[in-house]
């Protein structure tokens, strides 16, 4: 009765707009057809919001893949599980060389705490380093747009020298750790001359200010005719962007962030990379390594071809 | 024949009549496909209008993944799926054009891509030669809606026929004042990125610009692309990476969206739902980069 209702006095008043004017303005129709659209659209982006929400809450109520890492490693035999988590990872058909994670920085922590990160990033990158040792990745890179983990180069150096997680994730031997960071690097634990992982601190500094900076060195050295412009290739660049380890560019950047965006990440180093986002829901950094490393795992490289 | 015909009961020639009109109402189509097609073009005109009320976003790049993986399904010749794809691509930049994008910019073939086989690095050489000229003098895009064609990549690595289609297209569209369409081809970010610092290096020889004052403004100004900034990077077909595209571009807080369908399945629905989602997303993403400035 009530939309009967609705539907005649519209009718009613569109009648009396015709009755009015003569014919019905394309001046009226306009903005009435144009807010309709705009009511729709906020619906519409409600019930994109709405959904959003449902699929981060069943992601985060599902255990994916069948293997619950949070859960395993608070059971009641954490080595056991740790190993299982192990096996699985060694398992992987692929498994990338060089690894980075965007963590949020201190803007974006502000406005809510991470899924899956500790409050503070010395617990997380210790965290991400026996990860990796326990993955088998060499080299892990942690990114922080603000700069806040090379701030922290010092604590982040202490822990790892006397980390506890860090042998328990390498079968309870010491492992060799490589720290660069702060435009400096150390070795922590055993003393190798090949690191059993090598952990980078970067920030926006490694990447659009690095690329202006070779910019100038470069035409520092046309202009002292040390140089022609066309010997300024791709290939040049490459070089002095290269790791001097000899490292690959990152092969798998995990985003810890449920804002699809990239921070600045240095863009020189993403050529390779596959991007993985955490999803909401993730408990530890343990169970977001492992689901980024599976789906790395199923990634088909190409390579152009 | 005819004598045949006039035998014909009334009711036969009455299916035949009604058979013919409808055949001639949908101009040679099935009545079912044109009635399909025409409910599809109003919905999306009404869709168009809902998603304007909205910001639209003026820099949307694609990755136009897929095309093979297509053909393959169908049983087709990959240089069928790359022609599916081209379509594909037009429907796509109509849907841009009438939602009021600004800038378009589409990866149709990287450096890399020359290590495919001869004969499909020829098949694409060859489609791209035929549609920049149907793009620039043919389509309605162009002569309707005065789109403006520009090539970005290294066009040393083109062949000539390939570089006269290339500055046909641009010169021929020079004067438009549309949406700007730019076609990323023989292209990588890595070489847009080096292109950038040898550009700088011939200004500093002209002494045009001293060396000490280059910072990232002049870098990013002497880019292929270098705006405006990107607000949504697509790239279809499932994969999660980069591929060396607008790799400047993209870390700079543009929305990446990663969609599992192949580039020639790619739909309006599939492009209202990302627009949508990053309407959503807008006000986080403008806090983000006014944190950075």
């Amino acid at each position: 009765m009530l939309s009967a209702a609705w539907l005649v006095a519209l009718v009613v008043l569109v009648a009396l707009a015709r009755v009015r004017g003569g014919r019905v303005k394309r001046g009226a129709r306009r903005p009435l057809l144009d807010g309709a659209c705009a009511a729709a659209l906020r619906l519409v982006q409600l019930a994109f919001a709405a959904h959003a929400s449902l699929q981060a809450w069943v992601r985060g109520s599902l255990a994916q893949a069948g293997l619950d890492v949070h859960e395993l490693l608070l059971g009641g035999d954490p080595d056991a599980a740790l190993e299982r988590v192990g096996d699985f990872l060694a398992a992987l058909p692929q498994r990338p060389e060089h690894l980075a994670v965007i963590l949020p920085d201190a803007a974006l922590r502000a406005r809510g705490p991470p899924p899956g990160l500790a409050p503070s990033d010395v617990d997380n990158v210790e965290a991400l380093c026996a990860w990796c040792l326990v993955a088998g990745v060499p080299r892990l890179s942690v990114y922080a747009r603000d700069g806040g983990l090379e701030a922290l180069v010092d604590p982040i150096a202490a822990r790892l020298r006397d980390s506890k997680m860090a042998p328990r994730a390498f079968g309870g031997r010491t492992p060799a750790i490589r720290l660069e960071g702060a435009g400096r690097a150390e070795s922590l634990g055993a003393r190798l001359e090949r690191p059993d992982l090598c952990v980078a601190l970067w920030s926006r500094a490694h990447g659009y200010p690095a690329l202006a900076a070779l910019a100038r060195d470069l035409c520092g050295a046309v202009r002292r005719g040390a140089l022609a412009p066309a010997d300024v290739t791709e290939a040049r660049v490459a070089a002095r962007l290269r790791d001097p380890a000899g490292a690959k560019h990152p092969e798998l950047v995990v985003l810890w962030d449920g804002l699809a965006c990239l921070p600045e990440f240095p863009p020189w180093q993403l050529q390779d990379a596959e991007l993985v986002q955490v999803r909401p829901g993730t408990r530890s950094v343990g169970d977001a390594l492992c689901r980024a490393l599976a789906e790395y795992a199923a990634v088909e490289k190409r390579w152009g071809k | 024949m005819a004598a045949v015909l006039l035998l014909l009961p009334w009711q036969a020639w009455a299916t035949l009549a009604a058979v013919a009109l409808a055949v001639g109402l949908a101009g040679g189509r099935p009545l079912w496909r044109a009635a399909a097609d025409r409910a599809g073009s109003v919905a999306r005109r009404a869709l168009v209008r809902v998603v304007r009320q909205g910001r639209i976003p003026q820099h949307i790049a694609f990755i136009m993944d897929g095309n093979r993986r297509y053909a393959r399904r169908r049983q087709q010749a990959v240089s069928q799926g790359h022609v599916s794809g081209f379509d594909r691509l037009s429907n796509v930049l109509e849907w841009c054009n009438a939602l009021g994008v600004g800038h378009v910019s589409v990866f149709a073939f990287a450096i890399n891509n020359f290590s495919r086989s001869p004969d499909e690095v020829a098949a694409l050489m060859g489609l791209a030669k035929a549609k920049l000229r149907e793009l620039a003098e043919k389509s309605d895009l162009v002569r309707r809606h005065g789109v403006r064609i520009c090539i970005a990549g290294n066009r040393a690595l083109l062949a000539a026929d390939v570089l006269e289609a290339v500055e046909y297209a641009e010169q021929a569209t020079r004067h438009n004042t549309g949406m700007r369409l730019n076609i990323c081809f023989s292209y990588s970010a890595t070489d847009e990125i080096a292109t950038a610092i040898r550009r700088l290096a011939e200004d500093v020889e002209a002494g045009r610009l001293d060396a000490a004052a280059i910072d990232e403004r002049a870098l990013e100004s002497r880019l292929l692309i270098p705006g405006p900034d990107l607000d949504i990077l697509v790239r279809t077909s499932g994969q999660i990476r980069f591929s060396n595209y607008m790799l400047w571009q993209t870390a700079k807080h543009a929305y990446i969206r990663f969609v599992d369908v192949l580039w020639p399945d790619f739909s309006f629905f599939q492009m209202f739902c990302i627009l949508v989602s990053w309407q959503l997303a807008y006000g986080r993403i403008q806090q983000r980069r006014t944190a950075c400035t």
